[in-house]
């Protein structure tokens, strides 16, 4: 307590807060885990063409399970976060890892595609989900001048290990068959246990004040905690729900040309090598992206905010611009307008984690991210059938990618409407705000336990 | 017989279609053919050849009495008499050789083959005197696809083999399997085992499911495409492993884990408690670390014992 830093009321994260240190550690972690998590699932095509032919089953049921598993890691997201909130991080995060690797384990079992729908999809979505938010939110806590740098390198993690794990997979099921490489990927995944194992817990301060000193377990005691773990409240705060519109909207048009870009390049008449190319080189630029943004932001030359508008529309702009460079039929522009989306979305994506402590400030970090991992991934659901739907019915790719262009040029609009958002330094980030608020002594006595984590981390960090 | 009418159209038009490219002479045969005449369909392939050598492939499904003409342009010596014979698979066919004249420019030479089974089909070669020569490849329609890697199945599981023809080619008439035990093919029929086997045909496609593996079932199995004038085979290897196999490389890794993990919190604590030794400007809080950082080797039950404070 004799380390109180700075003022509460005057706090501004320059000034204090940890960066580096332990901190780099976590990184690594998270880069390990994050590519567990997202390149094993861009990866699985490789199992799915087994699947096929084992089971006889159709492509499109085989690729509900990554589908599944997707969406449970979205759904869980919020819970893994509320758990982090009322446990800590640690444990959230091995068990998450834990079950991960069980999932794919009790997969490589299976004898029908239900049980594959159970494991991979459910168990192993649930393991995911309980690992990425925790996780993403714990190396965030632990950065602040060089957050967006850090998440940059992280994420650049996944388009990094989908290069390698395709390759390895593919040894994997050549040597072993789909079963025992299901079996070794279980393994691997395990690795993320000892991943969250790096995790120092630091407790959560605001827990015990949120807990009535006597409280009665009646269901409204019990709903109160678990929406102040869930971080409910912030749905009703407007910054965070335009944010978290936003974000859906930018979602909904971002993951169409990973769908229709290689259909789209086969149709305007280009080889299955050139089409494959350019999605490659998409990818590539991706990686660059998220990496290059993520150091730009941290110049602070500009406000996160700013940066993050500017991939956005850009991204919505050359969404926009795929089907009218390969109009003329120049395979040229297609892949120099494919560049500019991948480095573009790459960009982008660093910088959507790293707004969001800006909005509703570090403690409350967590269960935003939950929160928001869980909404926007309902409208990556709507985005890419409605694109299918639009090319169905028209019959090209042109509708489809001018709509999907359009949605995240809407999120950036949306994001202009935050508060603040037209000034030229950042808001102070708000500060908590305890269910009781009346208890002013209260109110400082959190204060002062709100600069507890950054003291703890500090001397981890020694 | 539709099927075997469609096939004769499709020949037919094969010949129409090599018509187009190449130049037919159609002259009448200058000897009586090799074999009986029998009932058995009749068909004609012609080639040109303009320089020195030529190979055409031919697909056979049926038994056909099939007249092979070669037509040769000369070299610039222009002799006006040449000896030409057949050959079969390199070897010279008794009785084929005869003096070929130069009439209207090229030399001629036709023969009538009886191609009746397997053994009929080969590589067939009409040799002008040791300088041009015309290879006809007679085969049955080969299957296209063929998996180079072997297929990697478990002990107790079943494997699925399949086989299939093109669509461009003519359909078989059925399938059969065969497994190779070390010295030859032996046919596998499913009443002999039919809690171990399983066939299904169907048109173009035909799998062999083989139940309850085990070790001994590893080898090379064969599919073969029946048609009238033979069968084509494709082969494929299946080996069976247990699964100690992957359990291995599997164990390894959660070896690594544990250990990975064990060191982490190993670590940890001997880090805290250099902190608790060090014992300089050790606020209240920080001894309230202490036994928090003691008890995040026993699986973070510190923070429900902190909030209990």
């Amino acid at each position: 307590m004799t380390k109180v830093k700075s003022n509460p009321e005057s706090r501004s994260e320059e000034v204090e807060g940890p960066d580096g240190g332990w901190g780099w550690v976590l990184l690594a972690a998270l880069f390990v885990s994050t590519s567990l998590v997202f390149g094993l699932m861009r990866s699985l095509g490789v199992f799915f063409v087994e699947f096929v032919q084992y089971f006889e089953e159709s492509s499109q049921a085989v690729s509900w399970i990554s589908s599944t598993g997707l969406a449970a890691q979205q759904f869980f997201s919020p819970l893994g976060a509320a758990l982090c909130n009322a446990y800590n991080a640690r444990l959230v995060v091995m068990t998450g890892g834990f079950l991960a690797g069980l999932g794919l384990i009790l997969a490589s079992q299976a004898t029908c595609l239900a049980h594959l729908y159970l494991t991979m999809g459910v168990i192993s979505g649930l393991g995911w989900g309980l690992v990425f938010t925790p996780m993403v939110a714990t190396v965030m806590a632990n950065f602040t001048r060089r957050r967006t740098l850090a998440l940059g390198l992280a994420f650049s993690s996944i388009g990094l290990s989908s290069f390698a794990f395709n390759p390895l997979f593919q040894l994997l099921v050549e040597m072993y068959a789909w079963r025992g490489a299901l079996l070794i990927l279980g393994g691997l995944s395990l690795n993320i246990v000892a991943c969250g194992a790096l995790i120092r817990p630091k407790q959560r301060s605001e827990a015990p004040a949120k807990v009535d000193p006597d409280s009665r377990s009646s269901c409204v005691a019990q709903l109160q905690r678990v929406s102040s773990y869930l971080e409910l409240s912030l749905l009703f705060e407007r910054p965070y729900v335009t944010y978290t519109l936003a974000i859906s909207l930018l979602n909904a048009g971002y993951f169409v040309p990973y769908f229709h870009l290689v259909a789209h390049s086969r149709q305007a008449g280009f080889s299955e090598y050139q089409a494959a190319f350019v999605m490659s080189a998409a990818g590539a630029t991706d990686i660059l992206g998220r990496v290059v943004s993520g150091w730009f932001a941290d110049l602070r030359h500009f406000r996160l905010i700013h940066l993050l508008s500017l991939w956005t529309a850009l991204a919505g702009v050359f969404i926009m611009l795929l089907p009218v460079s390969s109009l003329s039929g120049s395979y040229v522009a297609l892949v120099v307008i494919s560049l500019l989306y991948g480095f573009c979305s790459g960009a982008l994506t660093s910088l959507a984690f790293a707004v969001v402590p800006l909005i509703v400030g570090v403690e409350r970090m967590m269960g935003a991210l939950g929160l928001l991992q869980l909404i926007e991934s309902s409208a990556g659901l709507l985005g890419t059938p409605l694109s299918g739907l639009l090319k169905d019915i028209t019959g090209n790719y042109m509708a489809s990618f001018m709509v999907a262009g359009s949605f995240p040029i809407l999120g950036t609009l949306t994001m202009a409407t935050l508060p603040h958002y037209f000034s030229c330094t950042d808001p102070p980030p708000p500060q908590r705000r305890s269910l009781d608020d009346k208890d002013k002594g209260l109110n400082s006595e959190l204060e002062q336990m709100n600069s507890l984590p950054s003291d703890t981390s500090n001397r981890s960090a020694e | 017989m539709s099927a075997s009418w469609k096939q004769l159209s499709s020949q037919i038009l094969l010949l129409l279609i090599s018509c187009r490219h190449i130049n037919t002479k159609t002259s009448s045969p200058t000897q009586p053919p090799l074999a009986p005449i029998t009932p058995l369909k009749t068909d004609v392939r012609s080639i040109v050849l303009k320089g020195e050598s030529h190979t055409e492939k031919m697909e056979l499904v049926n038994p056909v009495n099939l007249t092979l003409e070669c037509t040769w342009t000369g070299n610039q010596n222009k002799l006006p008499n040449i000896t030409g014979y057949w050959r079969k698979d390199g070897e010279e066919i008794q009785n084929s050789r005869l003096s070929v004249q130069f009439h209207n420019g090229q030399y001629n030479i036709q023969q009538v083959f009886s191609i009746v089974s397997e053994e009929n089909l080969g590589n067939y070669s009409c040799v002008f005197g040791n300088e041009a020569k015309i290879s006809f490849i007679l085969e049955a329609p080969q299957i296209g696809e063929e998996r180079d890697k072997p297929i990697i199945s478990y002990v107790g599981d079943s494997a699925v083999i399949t086989c299939k023809m093109d669509d461009a080619k003519p359909m078989p008439n059925t399938w059969n399997w065969y497994r190779y035990n070390g010295t030859e093919k032996e046919q596998i029929f499913v009443a002999a085992e039919p809690h171990h086997y399983e066939i299904i045909n169907k048109e173009r496609k035909t799998r062999l499911v083989v139940h309850n593996l085990t070790e001994a079932d590893s080898g090379l199995y064969y599919c073969g495409a029946v048609y009238a004038i033979g069968t084509t085979m494709s082969h494929v290897e299946l080996k069976v492993i247990t699964f100690m196999e992957p359990l291995k490389p599997f164990i390894t890794i959660v070896v690594e884990v544990v250990v990975l993990v064990a060191a982490i919190l190993l670590y940890e604590r001997s880090q805290s408690k250099k902190k608790a030794t060090a014992g300089d400007g050790t606020t209240a809080d920080q001894k309230n670390m202490l036994p928090q950082g003691d008890d995040n080797a026993t699986e973070g039950s510190s923070s429900m014992r902190q909030r209990k404070v």
